[in-house]
């Protein structure tokens, strides 16, 4: 497939170059890239699911492990992972759909169960969650109904049965081919509605923010957030009239450009500091921000300082809501956020080089500056101190994101890479 | 104070006023007719069976420990006798009794619970597989109805034995939902339940397996974790962390009076885990130097809370009030439809405490064996479900007896 590898490396250097910004971007592009891996897959006559896992898998490691940040551990466009393992929940959606229609009322469950079987045999790579993963049943969450029932069958005789699948797919080998290429095609068209979600989920947000901003209300936001601007707007061409305030988003201050945006749409806006926001939070009737990734326990990963603002609004009980589209839903725990889902950026945000090049001389005295500069991006904010999520799906608690999270991704999916285990 | 409120002194007078004159008709009206359950009732109704069970488990043998337990044994045999002669359920069917074995169902799970390294809900499930071989019913209904009156022997002999009851409804539940079962002729239905039966000792332990990869994620190098009292998941994570070459230590309660936590040190030490030993009352003084604090649980209950031994509650009200997170590792067959509000919701679950010294009879003792940690101080539950906030667990519970 030397067109794919070109497209890959290609996407690859634009992430490695930061010439895509934002997760929408990226979730939008990454989606479109493994579209045409897909397309471009061969599909043998077995196991075609598993041919398609395979292949996604490949670039979705490749895309991840070429991540811009430094620790190799968490990539910090956690959209990228995201939509690879959606596109792979996809397959094995469309694959079990498409089994249990082809021979209804026939065990079918058990022949999809075998093809990740043999899927599984195929990465004997065996990090801790996805033995934890394997030993559970395939799409089916694993929950209490199933205990009893299925888990040792399909873990006991992997071999056996996937033999046995593999005759079954000489014998009916007309009937596959047509069915193989079903499944191609229902999965790009899955795929298709995945990016056509990503394209639209700002509307979708949009659409519910009359629900949410009264009239004469005071809105507080931080920074820059194309959600939050449409968000907002949407508001006001239902005719609502109310009070932003802008804090400015120290260092990029992008809340400058977000004011200027609004006031162009006729928005009444106030810019503020950052460091203001205590000051004015008790005036504020609800804060709105933008949400860089959410994780499974209702965390947030958003731009810095958001944090501060959440205290601040749990300080006087103002209710503290996130914008965010499905494709930012994380499927992992944020361990250790600060750290390893944070990515720091260059001095020249915060100082002019020129000014205090003195101090940052490692020429000096011990061989180290005695002037250190740390630029993170991103903040975490507990989920207790979000008080609503917003999605394209409607408003949801920060304790229900787990089930939006076992809608969108299978258990399979959650650990792409595998050196991490051996690095750990 | 609620027992100072006006609605409850007049409630409290009523009551005293109806149960004292012995009126013959309010008395028929109060006491309830008696029933099968109260011949099955455990014959020391005062002590919780689960929980010295538990106890000749896990606790720590010293010389006077074993002088004890021997004193048990022979009480614990005499308990068996008495139980047996008591809860023996006539299981023959109806009219057809070839023999008229008797079996008993309590006789079976007491035996199974006897062994260490068998978990309570495994042990039940057993039982009730001993049960459906003794049987002689010819249609799947006279079975259920059969598994039902053993299932509910079972839970009134040990009423503080959440795992007990969980299992035993796990279990009602696979036999009367099954869509498998359906379509099977009687025979092999009955052999089917009985294998998943005896396969559940397999899914315990791989439950725990599971438990112990999935939890490995939060151990973090260099991190002190603080846990309390012996609990088999537990020590199944620590294992598979030291094992998995991580760095950490392990504080550990004493667990008094059972002394579990010793237990517990012991089998870290084995491992070479660098292991503290702090008293139950040294908690918030070494809390600042805790990491996380992990624990097992008897049950899980609807609300996401979780009941485990004497001295969880406070744990973790000290580790929130620090900041520290609390999580909690349970199999999923732990999980229990009760809805406890505080901690005397529950029926109490009394066991005998030993203080090395005479205590006079005037002084009372406090001597519940387990606590209520409502889930606003837990932070995550590893589960072999997954990782799940405690709010999931209502989730599960309602998606299995919907």
């Amino acid at each position: 497939m030397p067109d794919t590898q070109a497209l890959v490396n290609d996407f690859l250097n634009k992430l490695k170059k930061r010439k895509i910004e934002g997760s929408q971007a990226t979730a939008k592009q990454t989606a479109e890239l493994l579209r045409s891996v897909i397309s471009q897959t061969r599909m043998p006559y077995t196991n075609q699911a598993a041919a398609l896992i395979h292949s996604v898998k490949a670039v979705g490691e490749r895309l991840i492990a070429a991540n811009p940040v430094g620790c190799m551990h968490v990539m910090a466009e956690l959209a990228v992972g995201n939509v690879v393992r959606r596109v792979l929940h996809i397959i094995r959606e469309e694959d079990l759909s498409l089994t249990t229609a082809a021979m209804a009322g026939l065990n079918l469950s058990a022949e999809s169960d075998d093809e990740d079987d043999t899927d599984r045999d195929n990465h004997p790579a065996l990090s801790a969650a996805a033995i934890a993963a394997a030993s559970r049943s395939t799409l089916r969450p694993p929950s209490l109904q199933t205990l009893l029932e299925d888990v040792p069958d399909s873990a006991a005789v992997p071999h056996t049965s996937s033999s046995g699948g593999d005759s079954e797919g000489k014998s009916k080998s007309a009937d596959k081919s047509s069915r193989s290429r079903k499944l191609k095609h229902d999965v790009i068209e899955a795929v298709n509605e995945l990016i056509q979600d990503i394209s639209t989920c700002h509307e979708l947000i949009a659409e519910q923010a009359v629900e949410h901003i009264h009239q004469n209300e005071v809105i507080l936001t931080l920074g820059s957030s194309r959600t939050v601007l449409e968000f907002l707007c949407a508001a006001k061409e239902k005719k609502r009239s109310f009070r932003v305030f802008v804090a400015e988003g120290a260092p990029r201050y992008q809340g400058h450009l977000l004011a200027k945006e609004l006031v162009t749409r006729g928005l009444q806006t106030t810019l503020i500091t950052d460091s203001a926001v205590f000051a004015m939070i008790s005036r504020v009737n609800m804060v709105i921000v933008g949400a860089h990734a959410v994780m499974a326990n209702g965390g947030v990963i958003a731009p810095v300082g958001l944090n501060m603002v959440a205290l601040a609004a749990q300080k006087h009980a103002v209710p503290f809501v996130v914008l965010a589209g499905s494709h930012k839903l994380c499927p992992l725990y944020p361990h250790h956020p600060e750290v390893l889902l944070n990515e720091l950026r260059s001095p020249s945000e915060l100082l002019d080089f020129g000014e205090f090049s003195d101090c940052l001389d490692f020429g000096s005295g011990i061989g180290a500056p005695l002037l250190h500069v740390v630029n993170p991006t991103f903040d975490y904010v507990p989920p207790k101190l979000v008080s609503l999520f917003i999605t394209d799906t409607g408003g949801h608690n920060p304790s229900y994101m787990y089930r939006l999270i076992a809608d969108y991704y299978s258990a399979d999916d959650l650990v792409l890479e595998r050196r991490t285990t051996s690095g750990n | 104070m609620w027992w100072r409120s006006a609605s409850f002194i007049l409630d409290r007078q009523q009551e005293q006023n109806t149960s004292f004159p012995p009126n013959p008709e309010s008395l028929l009206l109060s006491s309830p007719p008696p029933s099968m359950a109260d011949s099955l009732q455990n014959p020391k109704p005062d002590i919780s069976a689960y929980y010295q069970t538990r106890a000749a488990h896990h606790a720590v043998v010293t010389s006077d420990w074993l002088a004890q337990a021997q004193a048990a044994v022979s009480l614990q045999t005499n308990d068996d006798v008495s139980s047996g002669s008591d809860g023996r359920v006539a299981l023959t069917g109806g009219g057809t009794g070839v023999d008229n074995k008797t079996f008993s169902v309590i006789d079976e799970f007491n035996s199974w619970r006897k062994q260490p390294d068998l978990a309570e809900a495994v042990a039940a499930i057993r039982a009730l597989a001993a049960v459906i071989r003794a049987s002689q019913a010819t249609t799947m209904m006279e079975l259920e109805i059969e598994l039902k009156k053993a299932s509910d022997s079972l839970k009134a002999w040990d009423a503080t034995s959440i795992s007990l009851t969980a299992g035993c409804d796990l279990f009602m539940r696979y036999v009367t939902r099954t869509s498998a079962l359906e379509y099977e002729d009687f025979n092999s239905a009955r052999y089917r339940l009985i294998e998943r039966a005896e396969k559940f000792g397999e899914i315990s332990y791989k439950a725990r397996r599971i438990i112990a990869m999935l939890s490995q994620d939060f151990i973090f190098d260099g991190c002190t974790i603080l846990v309390h009292g012996f609990s088999r998941v537990v020590l199944e994570v620590l294992k598979t962390a030291a094992q998995n070459k991580k760095h950490f230590r392990v504080f550990c309660t004493e667990g008094r009076p059972d002394r579990t936590g010793l237990r517990l040190s012991n089998e870290l030490a084995k491992l070479d885990v660098p292991v503290k030993l702090l008293i139950d009352s040294a908690v918030a003084y070494t809390m600042d130097e805790v990491d996380m604090v992990l624990v097992g649980a008897d049950g899980v209950v609807e609300s996401g809370g979780i009941i485990n031994m004497m001295g969880t509650y406070q744990i973790a009200l000290v580790s929130h009030s620090m900041n520290k997170p609390v999580y909690v590792a349970a199999e999923s067959y732990k999980f229990a439809r009760l809805y406890p509000l505080d901690q005397k919701d529950m029926g109490p679950a009394l066991r005998t405490i030993d203080f090395g010294v005479p205590i006079p009879s005037k002084v009372e003792v406090e001597k519940s064996a387990r606590d209520y940690t409502p889930p606003q101080y837990l932070t995550l539950l590893f589960t072999d479900l997954g990782v799940l906030t405690p709010s999931v667990v209502s989730d599960e519970l309602i998606q299995l007896y919907l």
